[in-house]
């Protein structure tokens, strides 16, 4: 469905993404693994049109889409949860939701998709008409992945969703997250939290200073040193000790 | 200081109220412009200020209904205000830059008005200033009427607008995170092309209503960019009733101020007002 | 700078003469006017074009010394060349307290000073107006006041009045440039969050420019006043006139102390050739399309495009790089020989190993990233060194329950560490976990909300950021804020004038060539710091945290983005600042460098210290290993009450 092909993105006057390639096909839930600055937010945003890209291409369900403007991804099929949120704090949660369906594609379904987000995440059902900001974390990140899946899209990015969350509230998404995956869509997970993402994971990747280090499923990363070393900066032996 | 009649002061409260509505009329594209586009646009006063020398030349010598202008200048300045932000938004200009090049705007305004009409003091002569309407003790005169009208007309529509459709939402998420309207769809730049053709029409309104009520003359220019800023600061930036309210607020009490001490007094109300907004709560401008 | 200033004494002098010479009186009539809007163009320039933040009531301040004048003349006979400095004053006095009242509104700068500063011209003219001493509606005239007779005529008197404060104000806004105030109000203008934390007193300094600026309108004023002898508020307070002065300053160039004189010299006389009828259109028409054309195409103004075009100093630069090459290459000679001296970091690693505990293990196989060039080439600091510097037990910086939060969200909730000196230490935790936010605390950027931190026995929390900069502390910016219209030179020179050592503007360029060196930058040093590339960048970043010699070097990521043999060349950087005697605290992601790096580490995670140590303990420990990789979804419940937050 997705296919990155070798794309170079930059970022500022530096290069955040060196020839990254990957694939997720229709229903699949793809990982994507690293630490910090490995440039895993760069990746979405450029999957979701919000960077350009330098070099390579991007072709969803056979489009290239790679020249496109950036309003036109969410029409292609493709919705973002962004890091950090990044709800429109002053309008409230229905608003937001409403936005999400702003293509007149999914604007045609909007009374049912509302209801369906409803039905996912009962709490929010009573701060509809709250300012968005008003929200705790956990309900925040509700909202935008309510948010994305009002523009019933193909491919759902998430990015970080677990970023400044409690604990409990991690464990409540990533099962929401594994029901959407499981009606169907496809997604693709760029995660901090390697425990949890690998769980929900069919196949993962792990990105390192702005290369693709490894792929392979969940079984497989997790027997190998690049995770650990990638993380904790610890080689083979002290990896199996830890 | 005198204290006047209750007739006095309840004509001078109206009077401010309709003072503050061509505040409000004309502070409302500043303050969506500057609120949602991040673009201060000075020269907006000097385009009422062409609409209403426009009207009055096409109402005195053309003979046309000064309403009727309307039909003429909306398109006209639409145009005008998307060719002016298109410029601004090509060479990604800050918005401190926006407010020197339209500055730079204003001069070149003021000095073809100059050019085609002198300087000499202009009065639009319509039936409109004829029809006066008496509600007990107090006159009500058509042109002001229109205005208030006409002001919180639109002031309502913009509100409705970006309250309840989904282009007025649209263009509330693109003023508060372009990147991520666009992620769901928001064509930023082409909305913001749409607000400022409407401000630009906007600013063709409100000079159609100084036509109507006042005396032009191209140096009147400067005289109501210092008092509609004090109503849009005051106003909130981005709100559409901001403006009217707060215009009416700085009106009535110029109008207060002007009956109960002296009228040179006036202006020291709505500037100490925006110097102390910008101070005590500069954020929320 | 002593060539600028005798240029403009010998103009000024030369110009003195030609009120003798028996001209018409139309030359000293425009010659006037042009003198009278340099200074005042000038005179706004100092705030406004310098620190930029641009006034819009430059007119209040011309009108207070207008009717200074005005009245203390024809009210109290005072003689008029007495008024001028009273004028002054009274002006300045306004500006200082309106400067005063906004500038600690940190949110006012940019397009909201601009309006108070209209507003306060509006509020001044309405009370001008009304208070019956000063004008009470009917203007003032000055027809009857004497005029003093230094001149050969009257209007060669005017002329000479204004020819004075013309070259008075270019004189002062030349001093200011060349000086540490001016040095500072640029630094103020570029970014001034970053000059505060470099050390520069941004209000006082705000403050004072503006006092300046003020007092030398109000002389203007003052003149003006007698010379058109009949004073209104209408004329006087006006929008016109500001913008006018931002109008020939912008085309001049703000940046430059003769930007504003030149800009008025070509707005004055466009506007004098152009007064008759038909061609006064053409000339404000022009005004306007030059005002746009300038904004839009020639941001720096006139001046700043022709000396961008033709160089400022050629000599000076080809002697200095002469010069600096040579020292560069026995720089990178020296350079090289340490790197050969170096020992692989398996080495390293299995050194202490050994020594802590007492096993050997096998370095894992070479990896394919330091395949390239490797830590090997470039870490120069042996084991045994290492061992002695952590050895030190001297504490240079104690926080203690360092709480910090923003709107609601609690980025650090009690923070508790020790910082000792000698050591490079590393911050370490997962995204969001406070540890930007604790240099931030720490340098002054944000105040702490609660909690203590004291350096070298002196309490840094609620110390105004520059004031913590002289305390010897320097940071470095993740994402690199360099001055953007300064050279990297002056970029390195500012925090050496503003920081710990406070010192003088000449020494403190000599001192930079030695940062730039030491860095490997000495090449660029004239370059602006657009120029350089990411790396150059971040090199620059360490350039001007090491200029103000500070004893706890604080660096912010300094590593993310650089290619692996970039971040070998940080490394190495970085041993050698140590070397040097500098404390060092360090936030970083890239493993590899931490591990060979840093003596100890503490790890955060959600606001809190977790752990504490050396760094191959400290990441193995369990409790880190979670922080990091996550809990899996089924044992949640068993890590939440096995999770402890250990301290060493």
């Amino acid at each position: 469905m997705l296919e990155v092909q070798s794309i170079r993105v930059a970022y500022g006057a530096a290069t955040a993404l060196w020839d990254v390639s990957l694939e997720v096909g229709a229903g699949e839930l793809l990982c994507v693994v690293g630490p910090n600055s490995a440039g895993k937010t760069t990746l979405i945003n450029a999957i979701a049109g919000l960077n350009r890209i330098s070099a390579g291409k991007l072709v969803f369900d056979g489009k290239d889409i790679s020249r496109l403007s950036s309003h036109r991804f969410c029409a292609a099929g493709i919705a973002l949860v962004p890091e950090g949120r990044r709800l429109f704090t002053e309008m409230t949660v229905r608003e937001n939701l409403e936005l999400g369906s702003y293509i007149s594609a999914a604007k045609a379904h909007r009374a049912d998709s509302l209801e369906r987000v409803c039905h996912l995440f009962p709490a929010l059902v009573p701060k509809l008409e709250d300012p968005a900001g008003s929200l705790s974390g956990g309900q925040q990140q509700m909202v935008a992945i309510g948010r994305a899946l009002m523009a019933k899209p193909r491919l759902l990015l998430l990015d970080e969703p677990s970023l400044g969350l409690a604990p409990s509230i991690v464990l409540d998404m990533f099962r929401v997250i594994r029901d959407i995956h499981s009606e169907g869509m496809a997604v693709l997970l760029v995660e901090q939290n390697v425990t949890m993402a690998l769980q929900v994971a069919q196949r993962a990747a792990v990105l390192e200073e702005g290369r693709i280090v490894a792929t392979g499923t969940p079984d497989e990363l997790l027997a190998r040193p690049e995770l650990r070393r990638a993380y904790l900066g610890l080689d083979a032996e002290e990896a199996v000790q830890a | 200081m005198t204290l006047p009649s209750s007739t006095l002061l309840a004509q001078s409260i109206l009077a401010g109220i309709f003072t503050g509505a061509l505040y409000g009329l004309l502070g409302l594209g500043l303050s969506l412009s500057w609120g949602m586009l991040r673009q201060i646009n000075l020269a907006h006063f000097a385009l009422a200020f062409l609409g209403a020398y426009l009207t009055y030349q096409l109402a005195s010598y053309g003979g046309v209904d000064p309403m009727l202008t309307l039909l003429m200048i909306v398109p006209l300045f639409f145009v005008f205000g998307i060719a002016v932000h298109w410029v601004l938004s090509h060479f990604k200009v800050t918005p401190f830059n926006s407010l020197l090049i339209t500055f730079g705007l204003t001069i070149i305004i003021e000095a073809v008005l100059q050019w085609i009409w002198t300087a000499d003091y202009r009065r639009l002569e319509s039936s409109y200033a004829e029809h006066r309407y008496r509600v007990g003790e107090l006159f009500l005169p058509l042109p002001e009427l229109i205005t208030l009208g006409l002001s919180v007309g639109i002031a309502v529509a913009a509100w409705l607008v970006l309250k309840r459709s989904d282009i007025g939402k649209a263009l509330r998420a693109a003023a508060e995170d372009a990147p991520i309207a666009a992620a769901f769809g928001i064509n930023q730049r082409a909305l913001a092309l749409l607000l400022s053709g409407l401000n630009a029409a906007l600013a063709g309104i409100a000079g159609v209503c100084i036509a109507l009520s006042y005396t032009l003359a191209p140096s009147q220019i400067y005289t109501w960019i210092g008092v509609v800023f004090a109503a849009v600061m005051l106003g909130g930036l981005g709100r559409p009733m901001g403006p009217l309210i707060a215009g009416c607020i700085i009106g009535v009490s110029e109008a207060v101020t002007m009956a109960v001490a002296s009228p040179s007094l006036a202006p020291l109300v709505s500037f100490s007002l925006l110097i102390l907004v910008l101070l005590v709560r500069p954020g929320r401008a | 700078m002593r060539r600028s200033l005798t240029l403009v004494l010998l103009a000024g002098v030369l110009l003195a003469i030609v009120p003798y010479l028996g001209l018409p009186a139309f030359y000293e009539s425009v010659l006037y006017l042009i003198f009278h809007w340099v200074a005042l163009a000038t005179s706004w320039n100092i705030l406004s074009g310098y620190s930029g933040y641009f006034s819009f009531g430059h007119g209040a301040f011309y009108g207070i010394g207008m009717y200074t004048t005005a009245t203390l003349t024809s009210q109290f006979d005072v003689p008029f060349l007495w008024t001028l400095p009273v004028a002054a004053a009274f002006a300045a006095l306004f500006g200082i307290v309106l400067g005063a009242v906004s500038f600690r509104v940190k949110a006012v700068r940019g397009e909201l000073f601009a309006l108070l500063t209209l507003a306060a011209t509006f509020v001044v003219a309405t009370i001008v107006l009304n208070v019956p001493l000063i004008d009470g509606g009917q203007g003032v005239y000055l027809s009857a006041v004497p005029m003093p007779d230094f001149g050969p005529s009257p209007s060669g008197t005017f002329y000479l009045l204004a020819l004075g404060a013309a070259v008075g104000t270019l004189v002062i806004a030349l001093l200011i440039y060349y000086a540490r105030f001016g040095t500072g109000l640029f630094a103020i203008h570029d970014d001034e969050d970053v000059a505060e934390v470099l050390g520069v007193p941004t209000f006082k300094y705000k403050v004072a420019a503006f006092g300046l600026s003020c007092a030398l309108a109000g002389v203007v004023g003052g003149i003006q006043a007698m010379f058109v002898s009949y004073v209104t508020t209408g004329d006087v307070f006006t929008v016109a006139m500001p913008l006018t002065v931002v109008l020939m300053s912008v085309l001049g160039g703000t940046r430059h102390w003769l930007g504003p004189a030149v800009g008025a010299l070509v707005i004055t006389l466009l506007l004098y050739s152009f007064t008759a009828g038909d061609s006064a259109v053409i000339g404000k028409v022009a005004m306007g399309v030059i005002l746009i054309v300038v904004i839009l195409f020639m941001p720096e103004g006139i001046l700043g495009q022709a000396l961008k075009r033709f160089g400022r100093k050629p000599q000076d630069r080809a002697a200095r790089a002469s010069k600096s090459q040579d020292r560069a290459g026995q720089a990178s000679k020296s350079r090289d020989h340490a790197a050969q001296a170096s020992l692989p970091p398996s080495a390293i690693n299995q050194q202490l190993e050994a020594a802590e505990a007492g096993t050997d293990s096998v370095p894992a196989s070479p990896r394919p990233e330091d395949a390239a060039v490797g830590l090997a080439d470039a870490a120069p600091a042996a084991p045994g060194r290492r061992a002695a510097a952590s050895g030190s037990s001297e504490v240079l910086l104690v926080a203690k329950d360092v709480a910090k939060s923003f709107r609601g969200v609690r980025a650090l909730k009690g923070v508790n560490l020790s910082v000792y000196r000698g050591e490079i230490l590393g911050l370490l935790g997962p995204n969001g976990s406070g540890k930007s936010t604790f240099i931030n605390v720490v340098s002054g950027h944000f105040p702490a909300t609660a909690g203590s931190i004291v350096f070298k026995g002196n309490e840094l929390v609620g110390k105004d950021a520059h004031l913590v900069a002289r305390c010897g502390i320097s940071r470095t910016y993740q994402i690199p804020r360099p001055f953007a219209h300064l050279s990297v030179l002056e970029n390195v020179a500012l925090p050496a004038m503003f920081g710990g050592q406070l010192t003088e503007r000449r020494q403190a360029e000599e001192d930079a060539w030695q940062w730039l060196e030491f860095t490997g930058l000495a090449g660029r040093a004239h370059a602006l710091p657009d120029d350089l590339n990411l790396h150059q960048r971040k090199f620059l970043e360490f350039a001007r945290a090491l200029a103000a010699k500070p004893e706890l070097l604080m660096l912010d990521e300094v590593l993310s983005g650089l290619t692996p043999s970039e971040i070998d060349e940080a490394v190495a950087l970085i041993h050698r600042i140590r070397e040097q005697g500098t404390t060092i605290l360090f936030v970083e992601h890239v493993m590899r460098a931490v591990m060979a790096l840093c003596d100890r580490i503490v790890v955060f995670d959600q606001g809190l210290v977790l752990a504490e140590g050396e760094p191959q303990h400290v990441m193995s420990r369990p409790e880190v290993v979670s922080a990091y990789l996550g809990k899996p979804i089924e044992d949640e419940h068993a890590a939440n009450v096995s999770g402890v937050h250990a301290h060493a």
